[in-house]
């Protein structure tokens, strides 16, 4: 099978899941009983006014027919108007997103730029002092309140030592922001030459890219340790060592067997992170997609609720593709099924 | 010496034998250990630790810095923090065993079941599971206990059924290969009703590795419920729950209030960080891949 077949078929693959994602996030809403009339109409509402809101929003069908209407809409990119403030869900959530994909592409990045050399050290002196330190330390990061870290640092940085910008957005509020290119405020103004703007924009970014970098690195530290102990193991390093190769050859070998896993492991991971950015963006009041998708919890604002867990759960499924697809070929043994 | 069958082995040293393997942990298991106990203690006589009512509010105190008479200050209601964050440990301990044990209780039988019986109940419990994982567990949660009413026992219930695919996942795995092995085969020979081939004899021996996780998922689910009640989900202030205490507290560390939300938030860390310790701990012992030769 040829590379564009595969990738053809692999995306296929993934519709079912899709489904079932549209599915699970129509039922989100509907297995609470949750009733939005009587948030719309107001206490004062009559029964009369009640039915016609019910109406309007099509709360009077049948479940399923529900769920065909709400699948429809969303194959055509209708997620529906939000019940609060009758605004288009897609058009807020597309608004938003290139905000969040910057402080995710900066916090995944720089875990990972820290947490897989980390665990390859580690694993290359198992329970020696650097892999004790390490191990405490990912564990310190599994444990730590994301939104409190962020709250200390803002407490540090911000109100002690005067060194960050309030976490207040993406770029002060006396600079005007770049010219858009890419759609991170960081690359554009840099691209343009925008010092001032690009100065903002970084010591906008520092803090919650930090947060971001540390709770991502500690899993990432701890699976990269793991694979790589698993190959050092494996017959082909141990082989290699037999035949006396140097210890860099040999230490070459654990790094090209370890990438496939370790890449496998972040794209998987990213998931989660993008959990973990939202609550980020929440104390940084970032203005991108993960703040609005909580203040939409929060407040029961349930279209968007819904637009916001569709959007994450179809980035993670491209993420998990594309992931596929960087292995495909990368990885010149797995064969194309 | 002839081959002992675990049964023949006598009560007294079966026991010794696990408290051996207790002895094994490492020192940073054993800090986990004494950290969990630690709270444990906190937790259930917290009446002995506070020096205050944890709800009771002194309107002319009002976010006191730390003193000698309120040791980690007063909130923005004069409440007093050191005796909330005493009592928040039986919030923690409160919400994670009984979501562990529903998510144990839920994901060992349909675990036991889809591994044996296989087929497409299995096939269609794989893919639910693995639809669930492309959402973030914790927005997940969040979403869910939003949409089905705002209540501790929501809470405990929401957290205990999403985490159950992970104790599924784990037997299953360890049933499918135990399906066919001779002992399972002569249970199903002698005639043994499935109920009891499940419970008796897959039970036991596949339960190991998902016993292993449990601290780990108690970690997950103290930090989880306490971002539910960071964001003002599930828990409302002015419970004295750490999440909803950092929560009160947040806009007071731009003005420098510092000591509301640290306090519970170190709390927090500790108790999260035990869990972990120890959960690691035990899965080295466990998880014979794991362990490293000295």
């Amino acid at each position: 099978m040829n590379f564009s077949q595969f990738i053809f078929r692999r995306t296929l693959m993934v519709i079912p899941l899709l489904v079932g994602v549209v599915f699970l996030t129509f039922m989100l809403v509907r297995v609470g009983g949750l009733d939005p009339v009587g948030l719309l109409a107001g206490p004062t509402a009559t029964a009369e006014e009640f039915d016609m809101i019910r109406k309007e929003l099509g709360l009077d069908q049948p479940l399923w027919k529900q769920f065909l209407i709400y699948a429809g809409n969303v194959v055509q990119g209708d997620l529906g108007e939000s019940w609060l403030s009758n605004r288009p869900v897609l058009e807020d959530i597309s608004s938003r997103s290139l905000i969040s994909l910057e402080l995710l592409f900066w916090g995944i990045g720089l875990g990972t730029l820290i947490g897989v050399p980390l665990g390859l050290r580690a694993a290359f002196n198992p329970n020696g002092r650097f892999d004790q330190t390490t191990r405490v330390m990912s564990l310190l990061g599994f444990s730590i309140p994301t939104y409190w870290l962020g709250l200390v640092m803002l407490f540090v940085f911000f109100y002690l030592l005067r060194w960050a910008p309030p976490g207040m957005g993406r770029i002060s509020l006396m600079v005007s922001p770049p010219d858009f290119i890419t759609g991170s405020y960081l690359i554009d103004s840099l691209l343009t030459a925008n010092w001032r703007a690009a100065h903002s924009a970084f010591a906008h970014l520092i803090l919650p890219v930090v947060c971001l970098a540390i709770v991502s690195a500690a899993p990432i530290i701890k699976q990269t340790r793991a694979i790589a102990l698993e190959v050092i193991a494996s017959d082909s390093v141990r082989y290699a060592r037999a035949c006396g190769l140097k210890t860099k050859t040999v230490r070459d070998i654990v790094f090209r067997n370890s990438a496939t896993p370790i890449i496998t492991f972040v794209g998987t991971e990213i998931t989660g992170l993008v959990g973990t950015m939202s609550l980020i963006e929440y104390v940084f009041a970032w203005g991108g997609l993960g703040q609005y998708g909580l203040n939409a919890i929060v407040r029961g604002d349930f279209t968007a609720v819904q637009g916001y867990v569709l959007t994450l759960a179809l980035f993670s499924v491209l993420v998990f593709l594309v992931v596929d697809i960087i292995i495909a070929i990368i990885e010149p043994r797995s064969e194309l099924t | 010496m002839p081959a002992v069958s675990p049964t023949n082995v006598r009560f007294s040293t079966r026991i010794s034998n696990r408290l051996r393997g207790v002895s094994r942990l490492s020192p940073t298991a054993t800090a986990g250990v004494v950290i969990i106990l630690m709270f444990g203690i906190l937790a259930i006589f917290s009446g002995l630790f506070m020096t205050h009512d944890p709800v009771s509010a002194y309107p002319d105190r009002i976010l006191q810095s730390p003193s000698a008479e309120h040791w980690f200050g007063t909130d923005s209601n004069g409440m007093d923090v050191f005796s909330r964050v005493i009592y928040g440990a039986k919030f923690g301990f409160g919400i994670a065993i009984p979501a562990v044990t529903i998510s144990v209780l839920i994901g060992v039988p349909v675990g036991l079941i889809a591994g044996y019986r296989g087929g497409i109940l299995d096939e269609v419990l794989m893919r639910i599971f693995d639809g669930l994982r492309v959402f973030p567990s914790i927005i997940l949660a969040l979403a869910v206990v939003a949409a089905t009413g705002q209540s501790l026992i929501n809470v405990v219930l929401v957290l205990g059924f999403l985490d159950s695919p992970v104790f599924a996942r784990l037997v299953r795995a360890e049933v499918l290969t135990l399906r066919s092995s001779i002992f399972v085969e002569s249970a199903v020979a002698a005639g043994n009703p499935t109920w009891r081939i499940l419970f008796l004899h897959l039970l036991p021996n596949s339960i190991q590795g998902a016993m292993a996780q449990t601290a780990v998922r108690a970690a997950w689910a103290v930090r989880i419920s306490a971002t539910l009640a960071f964001l003002g989900v599930g828990i409302q202030a002015p419970t004295p729950e750490w999440g909803a205490m950092i929560r009160q507290g947040a806009e007071f560390m731009v003005t420098g209030q510092w000591w509301v939300a640290i306090f519970p938030g170190i709390a927090l860390i500790f108790l999260v960080f035990g869990l972990n310790l120890f959960g690691d701990g035990i899965q080295d012992i466990l998880d014979p891949r794991r362990r490293v030769s000295k």
